[in-house]
C-alpha cells in the first residue's frame, strides 16, 4: 500500500521535493543577504545636500558610470541603495542561480544520481524542468523579501518593487543560463565556465554600454545593464525588466527543449570521440595538479584582465572629476571608496577588489579537490606513493602560485590601461598595488585548505569567505557607519592604500600568519581523516 | 610460513555507533593468492581503506611487506590498487590516465601495460567520461597488473566485467602468480574465487569467521551423497556423519556427510549398490551455509 500512495503523490511532486532539499539552505542566505543588506544600506543612508549642477556632472562622467553603474536619485534612500548594492547583490544572485542551476541538474546527472530517477516514469526533459522549476522560485523570493525589506525599511514602494522584480528578473535569467549551459556541456565544470563566462562579458557589457555613450544601447543586450536601465526610485521603467524577464523564460524554455532533445548522460554538444593522448604534465603530482589548473586560470584571468584593463583606461576621467567635484569623493568614500581623486589612490581602492576574484578563484581550487575525493578520483592517486600532505601541498601551491598570476596579470593590465590614458600610474606602482592583496588571497588558501582538513563539503563557502564575505561585511559597516571593531573583522580593513600609502607590512604579516595557521591545522586535519576514496 | 605481504593485528574500525570492522588479525603470505570473502557491507571495503591508508584504524594496525601501512610513501611503493568503484577524470583519455598512473605509480612493465590493453579490448584513445564501468575498470586493471608490485590489492575487480573480460582477469591473475606476486581479491562472485584463489577468509558483520585454503574449506563442509540401491536401501539413520537423510522414490536415498566416511561407506557397501554420485559442495554453498542463516 506504501508503493501506491508515493505513486498517488505524482513524480512530479516527487521531484519537485527533490529540488527544494537540493537548494533550500543556499536560498535562505541568499534572500537574507539581499533582503537584509538593502534594508541596512537605507537605513544607514545619510541625506547630504546635492546640488543639482553637481548630480549631473556626476550623472555623466563616464568613470563614475563604468564603475557604479549610471547614477539615478542619489538624493534619495531607496535611489542611493540601488546604486550602492545593486550591481554586487544581482552579481551575487547570478552566480548562485547559475551555479545552484549547474548543480542540480548536470552535477547530479554526471554523478550517476539521474540514472536511477530517470528509470521511473519521468522523463530527462521533465526532470529538468522540474528542477529548473524550483529554482526559478528562488530569484522570485529573493526579489520579493529584498522589496519588502526596503519598504518597511521606510522607502517608496514602487522603487522597491521595481527594484525587486529586477534582481528576480537577473536571478531567473541566470537560472535559465545555468540550465542551458547544463544540457550543452556534458562536465558540470564546462557549464559552470561557460555560463561564468555570460555573467562576466554581461558585467563588462554593461561597463562599456554606461561608460562610452555611443555604445549606450549595449546595455540592452546585458542583463545587468537591463537591470540598471529599469532606474528605480527616478523614472521606474518597467520596458527593460520585462526584456530580461522574457529573455529569460526564452532561455528556460530552450533548456527544456534541449533537455529532450538529448541523452541522459549526453549533451548537444558533444565532446570529441577519438583523439591523441595529450600527456605534457602527467609526470608527477605537481604537474598534474598544474594541468588541471590551466584551463581555469585561462579562463579567470581572461575576465580579471579585461575588467582591470577597463579600469585602467577610465582611471584619469574618474580622479579628475573628483578632484573637480570634492562632494563625491566625501560620498564615495561613505560608500567604502576612499582617496578616488588621486590616480594612486583610484587604483589602491581597485585593487582591493581584486581580492574578492582572487579569493574565490583559491577557494574554488580547492573545492575541486574535495569534489575530486568526493567522487573518489583522487583514490588511485592515493593508492600510488604519494602521500596526502604532498598532494594536498602541491594543490595549494599551485593554487597559489595561479592566484599570483592572476594578481600580477591585473596589476599589469591596470598599469596597460592608465598607461593607455596618460593617467600617470607606473608598472611598479601597478604591481604594489595588485600585491598588495595577497595576504587575503592568503586567508582564502589558508580557510580552503583548513576546510578541507575538517569540513570538505564546505571548501568553496569557508575558502571564499575572507575576501568575498569580508568585501561584503566592509561594505555593509561602511554603509551603515559601523564601530571600528565590527569594521576590523573584515581583512579589507587592514589593507593599506598601496600604491596610495605604504604597504601595512604587520598587519600583513600578521594575515600571513593567521594563514599560515589555517593551513597547518588544515593538513593536520587531513593528515588524520578517513578519506572519501 | 614465510615473507608476509599484507599483515594486520587487532585492526578495528568503528564509524559511529556501527563496529564496521571488529578485531581483524590477518596474514597473507608472498606469493599466494588470497581471496576475500563477504557479503555487502561485510566489511571488506573498509578493510581495504585501512590497508592503503586512506581510513585510519580505531585500533590496531596493518603492515604492508613489513612496512607500517600508514606510511604510505613506502608502502604504496610495493602495491598496486583496483578500487571496486573507478572514477576517473572526465576530459582525460584512458591512455593519459594510464600514463599519469605509469608515472607516478610504483613503475610500470610498458611492454606488458600495451599487452594488457590488446587483451582487455580498451580503447585508450576514447575520453573516460564516454567509458562504461566496465571499462573504468579495466583502465585499473590494466595500470595495476601492468606495475608487477609485489602485491596487487583488487577490491572486487570485475564487478563490471563481461565474461570474456573476466577470462582475461583470471589469466591476468595467473601471469600475476607466476611472477610471484600477492593478489589480496576481494569479491563475492565465488566461481572467481574459487577459479583463481589459493586461500580465503571470510567475513561476516565485521568479523573474519574463517579462513582456510579452498580444498580445507570444502573439507570442513559437508559432502553430498546420493545413491540407487538394486534391492531394499539400506538404514542408514543413526550411523555416524550422516545427516539431511531422506528417501528419493523406493531405491534412492540421498543424505549429507560430515566427518569420516567410513562408517556411511560399510553401511552401503552391506547393501546393493547400483549408482552412487558424491558431490563435494561449491563455495557458494559453504558461502550461503556461513550467511544462510543469519546473514549480517
Amino acid at each position: 500500500m506504501i508503493a501506491t500512495t508515493a505513486a498517488a503523490a505524482g513524480p512530479e511532486r516527487v521531484l519537485r521535493g527533490l529540488a527544494v532539499r537540493q537548494v533550500r539552505r543556499g536560498a535562505l542566505v541568499v534572500t537574507a543577504v539581499c533582503a537584509g543588506m538593502s534594508a541596512l544600506v537605507v537605513v544607514g543612508y545619510h541625506r547630504e545636500a546635492l546640488d543639482p549642477a553637481a548630480l549631473a556632472a556626476l550623472a555623466r562622467n563616464p568613470a563614475i558610470r563604468t564603475l557604479f553603474g549610471e547614477p539615478v536619485a542619489l538624493d534619495q534612500a531607496g535611489g542611493f541603495t540601488v546604486w550602492r548594492t545593486g550591481t554586487v547583490l544581482a552579481v551575487l544572485l547570478g552566480v548562485w542561480a547559475m551555479l545552484a542551476a549547474t548543480r542540480i541538474t548536470r552535477g547530479e546527472e554526471g554523478a550517476g544520481r539521474w540514472g536511477l530517477l530517470l528509470s521511473g516514469r519521468i522523463t530527462l526533459a521533465e526532470a529538468v524542468r522540474q528542477h529548473l522549476g524550483v529554482l526559478a522560485v528562488v530569484p522570485v523570493l529573493v526579489g520579493a523579501a529584498t522589496a519588502a525589506a526596503m519598504i518597511a525599511a521606510g522607502v517608496d514602494a514602487t522603487g522597491s518593487l521595481l527594484h525587486g522584480t529586477g534582481l528576480a528578473a537577473v536571478g531567473l535569467f541566470f537560472v535559465a543560463v545555468g540550465g542551458v549551459t547544463a544540457q550543452l556541456f556534458a562536465s558540470r565544470s564546462a557549464a559552470n565556465g561557460a555560463a561564468a563566462a555570460v555573467l562576466v562579458v554581461g558585467l563588462l557589457t554593461r561597463m562599456v554600454g554606461d561608460g562610452v555613450p555611443a555604445l549606450a544601447w549595449l546595455r540592452w543586450l546585458s542583463p545587468f545593464g537591463l537591470l540598471a536601465l529599469t532606474r528605480p526610485f527616478d523614472s521606474n521603467r518597467g520596458l527593460s525588466v520585462s526584456v530580461l524577464a522574457f529573455a529569460a523564460v526564452l532561455l528556460l524554455a530552450l533548456a527544456g527543449r534541449l533537455a529532450a532533445r538529448r541523452d541522459v548522460g549526453a549533451a548537444i554538444l558533444a565532446t570529441a570521440g577519438s583523439r591523441p593522448a595529450r600527456t605534457a604534465l602527467l609526470g608527477s603530482v605537481p604537474a598534474f595538479a598544474v594541468r588541471r589548473t590551466v584551463r581555469p586560470l585561462a579562463a579567470w584571468s581572461a575576465g580579471i584582465g579585461a575588467y582591470f584593463l577597463l579600469l585602467g583606461l577610465i582611471a584619469r576621467s574618474m580622479a579628475e572629476f573628483l578632484t573637480g567635484n570634492p562632494e563625491f569623493a566625501t560620498m564615495a568614500a561613505q560608500a567604502g571608496f576612499p582617496a578616488l581623486d588621486t590616480v594612486e589612490g583610484y587604483a589602491a581602492t581597485l585593487f582591493a577588489l581584486l581580492a574578492v576574484p582572487v579569493g574565490v578563484f583559491v577557494a574554488v581550487r580547492l573545492a575541486a579537490v574535495a569534489a575530486d575525493e568526493n567522487a573518489r578520483r583522487l583514490t588511485l592517486l592515493l593508492a600510488a606513493p604519494v602521500t596526502r600532505v604532498r598532494l594536498l601541498a602541491a594543490e595549494a601551491a599551485v593554487a597559489g602560485c595561479a592566484a599570483l598570476v592572476l594578481i600580477t596579470e591585473a596589476g599589469v593590465a591596470m598599469w596597460a590601461g592608465t598607461a593607455i590614458v596618460h593617467a600617470g600610474l607606473g608598472a611598479g606602482e601597478a604591481l604594489a598595488g595588485a600585491w598588495n592583496v595577497v595576504p587575503v588571497v592568503l586567508l582564502c588558501l589558508g580557510a580552503a585548505v583548513l576546510a578541507l582538513g575538517w569540513a570538505p563539503r564546505a571548501v568553496a563557502a569557508i575558502g571564499a569567505l575572507p575576501a568575498a564575505g569580508g568585501f561584503l561585511w566592509q561594505v555593509l559597516a561602511d554603509s551603515v557607519d559601523a564601530p571600528s571593531w565590527i569594521r576590523a573583522l573584515s581583512p579589507f580593513a587592514h589593507l593599506a592604500a598601496v600604491p596610495a600609502t605604504a604597504p601595512a607590512w604587520v598587519a600583513a604579516s600578521v594575515m600571513a600568519g593567521i594563514a599560515a595557521a589555517g593551513v597547518v591545522a588544515g593538513i593536520i586535519g587531513y593528515r588524520r581523516r578517513d578519506l572519501c576514496a | 610460513m614465510g615473507v608476509s605481504a599484507l599483515r594486520t593485528e587487532h585492526l578495528s574500525k568503528r564509524y559511529g555507533r556501527l563496529l564496521a570492522l571488529d578485531d581483524l588479525t590477518l596474514d597473507v603470505a608472498a606469493g599466494e593468492v588470497f581471496g576475500f570473502l563477504g557479503p555487502n557491507g561485510a566489511g571488506k571495503s573498509t578493510t581495504i581503506r585501512l590497508l592503503l591508508g586512506l581510513a585510519r584504524p580505531t585500533s590496531g594496525r596493518a603492515w604492508i611487506f613489513d612496512t607500517d601501512a600508514a606510511d604510505v610513501a613506502a608502502a604504496h611503493n610495493r602495491l598496486a590498487y583496483v578500487p571496486a568503484d573507478v572514477a576517473l577524470w572526465p576530459q582525460m583519455t584512458g591512455a593519459e590516465v594510464l600514463d599519469l598512473l605509469a608515472r607516478i605509480g610504483p613503475g610500470t612493465d610498458t611492454a606488458y601495460r600495451d599487452e594488457l590493453i590488446q587483451r582487455f579490448a580498451l580503447d585508450v584513445s576514447k575520453p573516460a567520461g564516454t567509458y562504461s564501468t566496465g571499462n573504468r575498470q579495466k583502465v585499473a586493471l590494466i595500470a595495476a597488473f601492468a606495475t608487477r608490485a609485489p602485491l596487487l590489492v583488487l577490491d572486487e575487480p570485475t564487478s563490471g566485467l563481461d565474461p570474456l573480460m573476466e577470462l582475461q582477469f583470471r589469466q591476468a591473475v595467473g601471469v600475476a602468480r607466476d611472477n610471484g606476486q600477492t593478489v589480496f581479491l576481494s569479491s563475492h562472485q565465488l566461481a572467481e574465487v574459487e577459479a583463481v584463489c589459493d586461500r580465503v577468509g571470510i567475513l561476516r558483520a565485521g568479523e573474519l569467521v574463517e579462513v582456510a585454503s579452498v580444498a580445507q574449506l570444502r573439507r570442513l563442509q559437508n559432502t553430498e551423497v546420493a545413491a540407487t540401491f538394486t534391492g531394499t536401501p539400506p538404514d542408514l539413520a543413526g550411523i555416524h556423519g550422516v545427516h539431511d537423510l531422506h528417501a528419493d522414490g523406493a531405491a534412492t536415498v540421498r543424505f549429507t556427510l560430515s566427518g569420516s566416511p567410513a562408517a556411511a561407506l560399510r553401511a552401503l557397501a552391506d547393501a546393493d549398490v547400483a549408482t552412487i554420485v558424491v558431490r563435494e559442495q561449491s563455495l557458494e554453498e559453504i558461502f550461503l551455509a556461513y550467511y544462510g542463516q543469519n546473514a549480517r
